[in-house]
C-alpha cells in the first residue's frame, strides 16, 4: 500500500467530515463577511492510516514547534513504524498550535497528530470558511461548476499557498489548482507555455497574468542581480521564503498609501554620554534605540494623529481611528530574514524595561520562538537599520498604521557650536514616513522636531514621564 | 564527539586517486530518470550518505539502483537501542568478554566493526562483504512495499534460486525441506515448489528491508546474504546481555535464522541490475554509473556524513529506556536508570537488605551514556553515600550490560 498515496487524501477527506460539510446538501457559494478581525480556525491533523494493519507509530522527532509558521508539504515530523520511518508533511499553509505527542511516544493512527491554525488573510478575502470550502471541494473530486469557479477566482487573491489537487486533470500534468486552470482558459494561454513560479513548479494566478503581459507588451529583458554575469552562469528559481511571502503581501498593500518622506539629525550627545555613565552600572547595557523610543512615545502623546490607524476597505468611506495605546513595531533583522515584532503599551514602560523587552523579543526573533501575540496590533513601526548602517532611509508604512521611523546609523560630523567653533557631534539622521492621505508634511514635522528636542535634551524626557 | 571537516576526509587519497565531481555532474545525474549507481567504496557511513542524498536530491519522478558492500558493521535502525539490540563490548578492538565466556570463538571474532544508525526504520542487520545492499528510490506514487523485493526474488532465479520468495513481512527466504508435488506459477514471486504451510522447518531469511517514506519519494533498501563468512559469529554481536534488564520504546528486532545463498558478489549485482533495467529503462539497459569517497566533496553528501558518523547521532537518537537490576537475583543493592536522548535524566540506588537509598547527584543528571568511560569511576561520582564494595558490584555489572565504549568517532 503506498502510504504518500494514502497520506493527503485520507487526511484531508478526514478534516473535510470534521468541518461538517454535507456534500450530499451543497449550499450554494456564498461569500462570508468578516467585519471582525482574524478568525482563528484551528484544524486538527489526524496521523493518517499508514496500512499493513499498523494502528500505531512512534514519534522519533518534530521538526516544528507550536507557533512555528508552516506552509503546504513543510515537514512537521517524523514518525516510525515497524520497518518504515515516514516524513509527515503540512497538508496546509498556518501556524502550529499544538503537538499532540512527544518525541518517542506511539501516536495512534485516525487520531489528531498536530493542531494547526489556518490563519489567512481573513479580513481582506473574506473569510476563510470559503477558502476551506476550496480546498474541500478541490480535493473532493475536482469538479466545480462554472459559477464555482469564478467566485473561487476571484476571492482568493494572490496567495502562497496552492491546493494542488493530485489528479491532474490535463495531459500535460503541470501543477495548478482548478482556479488557475480556469484563468487560462479565459485568457486563451496555454498552461504547459506558462511558467510556474509556486512550490514545486506549480503555475501560479501571478504567473498567468505575467505571461499574458508579456506577450502584448516588449519583452523586458531579464532583472539580472548582478550585472556582468557571463552567458553561461545559470539562473536560479527559488520560491519565496515563507517571511519574504508575508513581505510580499505585506508590502504590496502598502502600495496604496501616497508616502511622504521628513528628515530630520538629532544630535545624539547628550544621550550618548547618558548611556556611558549609566552603562557602567547597567547589565545588559543600553543603546540609544530603547531612549529613541520612549522619546517616540512621549511625542506621540502631542502628537496622536501619527499614531492612529486608517481603514481603507470601504475607499468611499474612510475611517480613521485614534489608537490609546502606543504599540510598537520593532523592526529586526533575522536568520530567516525581516520580522516586526511588536512590543506592546510603551507609554507605561520605562526605558529600562523598553530595553528589556527588546531584549527579550530579539532573543527570542534569534532562536524562532516568536509567537503570533508577538506580532499584533501594532501602532507604529521603528525600523533602526542603523545597526547595519545608512543615512537617509525611506521606510515603508504597514498598513493600518499612518507613520514609521526609520533610523539610521550615528556618525561623526562636523559642526559649529554656539561661540562659532568648530566642534565634533554625534549626528543621528532620523527619517520620518507618514501617510499623505491623512497626516499632512506640518503635522508630521512638528512631531519630529518634538523628537529631536527630546533626544537632545534627555532631561525634558524627564520631565515629561508620567 | 569527534567531526571531521571536509579537508580532512578524503585527504589519505592521492590526488589522483580523488575524482573530482562537478556540481553540474551530480545535478546532471540527479535528473535522469533512471539512474543505476554501485558505490566503490565500502564505509558504510559514506553509502548510507549516499543513499539519502539520492533520495532527498533525486528529481521527484525518477527511480534510482544504488547497490553497495560493506566491510563489517552492525546497522541499527532509525529509533533503534544499540545498548539493547548490539553486544557492544564486542566492538571495541580488544574484545575482553569473548574470550573468557566462548573460548572457542575467541579467534574467530572480528576485529573492529562500526556501529551505524541508519535513516531508515526497522531491525538490527549485521553487514560484511559477503552480504550486498540494494537500494531502490522512486516516487511515493507507485510505491509498495512488495515491488523490489520481488525486483530482487526475479534476480535470484534467474541465477537459478528457485527457492527464493517474499514473504509476508516483505523479507526475502529460502523455503527448505522437499520439493512438493504442486505445480507452481513461476511468475509468483511469493510462493516456491518448496513451500508448504506446515514445513519441517523454517524458510532461512536472506533478505531484510526497511523503508524512508517522504512526501514524493519512497526509498527501500534491504539486504541479501549471499557468502558470508561471519554467520556463526553474528548472533553474538546481535544478542545484547542487557536484554534482560531494559525496558525500552521503540522498534524491536525479529529475529530469524539465516543463512547464505552462496552465489558471487558480481553476479547478484549484475543480476539485480538487469531486473531493474527491464523494469525501468526503455532500452531495457542502463548505464551503471560509479560512485564513491570523491562524492564527500559534495555539501550534502558530506553532511549527513558527518551526522551518520557522529557519537550523537548514533546513540543520542535512542527512544527513552529504563535499566533496572531488578531481574538479577543475586544482587543487593536495586539500581534503576532513566535513559533519556541517550542522557541519564534520573536514577537511584536502593539496598535490598535495609532501607539505604541514594539518588543520581544533580550534577549527573544528563550524563551521557555513550561517554561513560568506567563504571568504577563513575558511579561513585554519581552516587553519595554508598558503601565502596557495593559500588563496585553495582559497577561490574554495569560493565556488563551497559559496556563503555571505546570507539571513537568512525574513520574514513
Amino acid at each position: 500500500m503506498s502510504l504518500s498515496r494514502l497520506a493527503p487524501r485520507r487526511a484531508l477527506q478526514v478534516y473535510a467530515s470534521a468541518t461538517a460539510q454535507p456534500h450530499n446538501a451543497r449550499p450554494l457559494f456564498h461569500r462570508k463577511l468578516h467585519a471582525s478581525p482574524r478568525l482563528d480556525v484551528v484544524r486538527p491533523f489526524l496521523l493518517a492510516d499508514i496500512g499493513e494493519g499498523i494502528t500505531e507509530c512512534q514519534l522519533i522527532q518534530w521538526f516544528v514547534q507550536p507557533g512555528a509558521r508552516v506552509e503546504q508539504f513543510d515537514k512537521l515530523c517524523e514518525v516510525q513504524s515497524d520497518k518504515a520511518s515516514v516524513e509527515i508533511t503540512s497538508p496546509f499553509d498556518g501556524v502550529i498550535k499544538k503537538l499532540h505527542y512527544g518525541p518517542d511516544d506511539m501516536a495512534v493512527t485516525g487520531k489528531p497528530l498536530v493542531d494547526i491554525d489556518i490563519q489567512g488573510e481573513v479580513g481582506e478575502e473574506g473569510g476563510v470558511e470559503e477558502s476551506v470550502e476550496d480546498v474541500v471541494r478541490a480535493e473532493g473530486g475536482g469538479e466545480l461548476d462554472a459559477a464555482e469557479l469564478d467566485a473561487a477566482a476571484t476571492t482568493t487573491q494572490e496567495r502562497g499557498r496552492q491546493h494542488g489537487s493530485r489528479q491532474s486533470k490535463e495531459v500535460m500534468g503541470s501543477l495548478a489548482t482548478p482556479a488557475v486552470r480556469h484563468l487560462t482558459k479565459e485568457m486563451n494561454v496555454n498552461i504547459s507555455d506558462v511558467q510556474g513560479t509556486g512550490r514545486d513548479g506549480r503555475v501560479l494566478k501571478e504567473d498567468v497574468h505575467r505571461h499574458v503581459s508579456q506577450q502584448t507588451q516588449q519583452t523586458v529583458p531579464q532583472q539580472q542581480q548582478r550585472t556582468g554575469l557571463p552567458a553561461t552562469r545559470e539562473d536560479k528559481k527559488a520560491p519565496l521564503t515563507p517571511v519574504q511571502t508575508q513581505m510580499f503581501k505585506a508590502m504590496t498593500r502598502s502600495l496604496s498609501i501616497p508616502h511622504f518622506l521628513y528628515t530630520c539629525a538629532a544630535d545624539m550627545g547628550a544621550i550618548t554620554s547618558l548611556r556611558k555613565k549609566l552603562n557602567v552600572r547597567a547589565e545588559p547595557k543600553l543603546t540609544h534605540l530603547p531612549f529613541i523610543i520612549k522619546a517616540v512615545s512621549l511625542a506621540l502623546r502631542h502628537h496622536p494623529l501619527l499614531n492612529s490607524s486608517l481603514d481603507t476597505k470601504d475607499p468611499k468611506k474612510p475611517e480613521l481611528t485614534y489608537r490609546g495605546a502606543h504599540h510598537f513595531g520593532v523592526a529586526m533583522d533575522t536568520p530567516s530574514g525581516l520580522l516586526v515584532p511588536v512590543i506592546h503599551n510603551v507609554q507605561d514602560l520605562s526605558i529600562t524595561e523598553v530595553a528589556a523587552r527588546l531584549l527579550q523579543l530579539s532573543e527570542k526573533a534569534r532562536n524562532n520562538k516568536l509567537a503570533p501575540s508577538d506580532f499584533s496590533s501594532a501602532t507604529f513601526t521603528i525600523s533602526n537599520i542603523g545597526s547595519v548602517g545608512g543615512g537617509v532611509v525611506a521606510p515603508i508604512i504597514t498598513e493600518p498604521q499612518v507613520g514609521i521611523l526609520g533610523i539610521g546609523r550615528s556618525r561623526m560630523v562636523p559642526a559649529f557650536d554656539e561661540n562659532g567653533q568648530l566642534v565634533k557631534k554625534e549626528e543621528l539622521v532620523l527619517s520620518w514616513s507618514a501617510d499623505h492621505r491623512v497626516v499632512d508634511g506640518a503635522e508630521c514635522a512638528r512631531c519630529a522636531e518634538r523628537v529631536r528636542g527630546l533626544l537632545e535634551e534627555p532631561g525634558s524626557m524627564i520631565m515629561g514621564m508620567r | 564527539m569527534i567531526t571531521w571537516n571536509r579537508a580532512y576526509r578524503g585527504a589519505h587519497l592521492s590526488l589522483s586517486q580523488r575524482r573530482w565531481l562537478s556540481k553540474l555532474t551530480l545535478e546532471r545525474l540527479a535528473t535522469r530518470p533512471v539512474q543505476s549507481y554501485i558505490s566503490t567504496s565500502n564505509n558504510p557511513y559514506l553509502n548510507l550518505s549516499l543513499e539519502h542524498y539520492l533520495l532527498q536530491k533525486s528529481s521527484p519522478e525518477s527511480t534510482i539502483l544504488l547497490l553497495y558492500v560493506n566491510r563489517p558493521s552492525i546497522i541499527i535502525g532509525r529509533n533503534q537501542n544499540p545498548w539493547l539490540e548490539v553486544n557492544l563490548s564486542l566492538l571495541s578492538p580488544a574484545p575482553r568478554a569473548a574470550t573468557n565466556s566462548e573460548p572457542e570463538l575467541a579467534g574467530s571474532f572480528l576485529g573492529a566493526v562500526d556501529l551505524v544508525r541508519r535513516r531508515s526504520g526497522g531491525g538490527t542487520v549485521f553487514h560484511d562483504e559477503g552480504n550486498v545492499n540494494w537500494t531502490v528510490i522512486c516516487s511515493s506514487k507507485t510505491f509498495t512495499r512488495d515491488k523490489h523485493a520481488e525486483m530482487v526474488t526475479r534476480a535470484l532465479r534467474s541465477l537459478g534460486v528457485e527457492r527464493a520468495r517474499v514473504n509476508e513481512r516483505h523479507d526475502i527466504v529460502l523455503d527448505q525441506g522437499e520439493r512438493g508435488g504442486d505445480v507452481v506459477d513461476g511468475a509468483d514471486m511469493h510462493v516456491t515448489p518448496f513451500t508448504r504451510q506446515n514445513a519441517a522447518s523454517r524458510p532461512l531469511k536472506v533478505s531484510g528491508s526497511a523503508y524512508k517514506l517522504t512526501r514524493q519519494r519512497a526509498l527501500h533498501h534491504g539486504t541479501c546474504l549471499l557468502s558470508s563468512p561471519n554467520l556463526n559469529v553474528i548472533p553474538h554481536y546481535l544478542h545484547s546481555p542487557s536484554k534482560p534488564f531494559m525496558s525500552a520504546r521503540g522498534v524491536e528486532s525479529v529475529s530469524s535464522p539465516v543463512g547464505n545463498i552462496l552465489l558471487e558478489n558480481e553476479e547478484f549485482m549484475g543480476a539485480v541490475q538487469k531486473q531493474f533495467a527491464v523494469m525501468y529503462s526503455e532500452s531495457r539497459a542502463t548505464e551503471l554509473q560509479e560512485v564513491g569517497l570523491e562524492w564527500l566533496e559534495n555539501e550534502t553528501v558530506g553532511k549527513g556524513y558527518d551526522e551518520l558518523n557522529s557519537l550523537d547521532w548514533t546513540y543520542l537518537q535512542t527512544p527513552q529506556f529504563n535499566v533496572s537490576n531488578a531481574a538479577d537475583a543475586l544482587a543487593s543493592t536495586d539500581v534503576q536508570f532513566t535513559v533519556r536522548n541517550g542522557t541519564i535524566t534520573a536514577g537511584v540506588l536502593r539496598s535490598r537488605n535495609n532501607s539505604a537509598f541514594s539518588q543520581l547527584g544533580e550534577d549527573s543528571v544528563g550524563t551521557r551514556l555513550h561517554e561513560i568511560a568506567a563504571w568504577s569511576t563513575a558511579l561513585p561520582r554519581m552516587f553519595t553515600g554508598v558503601d565502596r564494595a557495593e559500588c563496585d558490584k553495582l559497577a561490574t555489572w554495569l560493565e556488563s550490560v551497559l559496556p563503555p565504549s571505546h570507539k571513537t568517532a568512525g574513520h574514513s
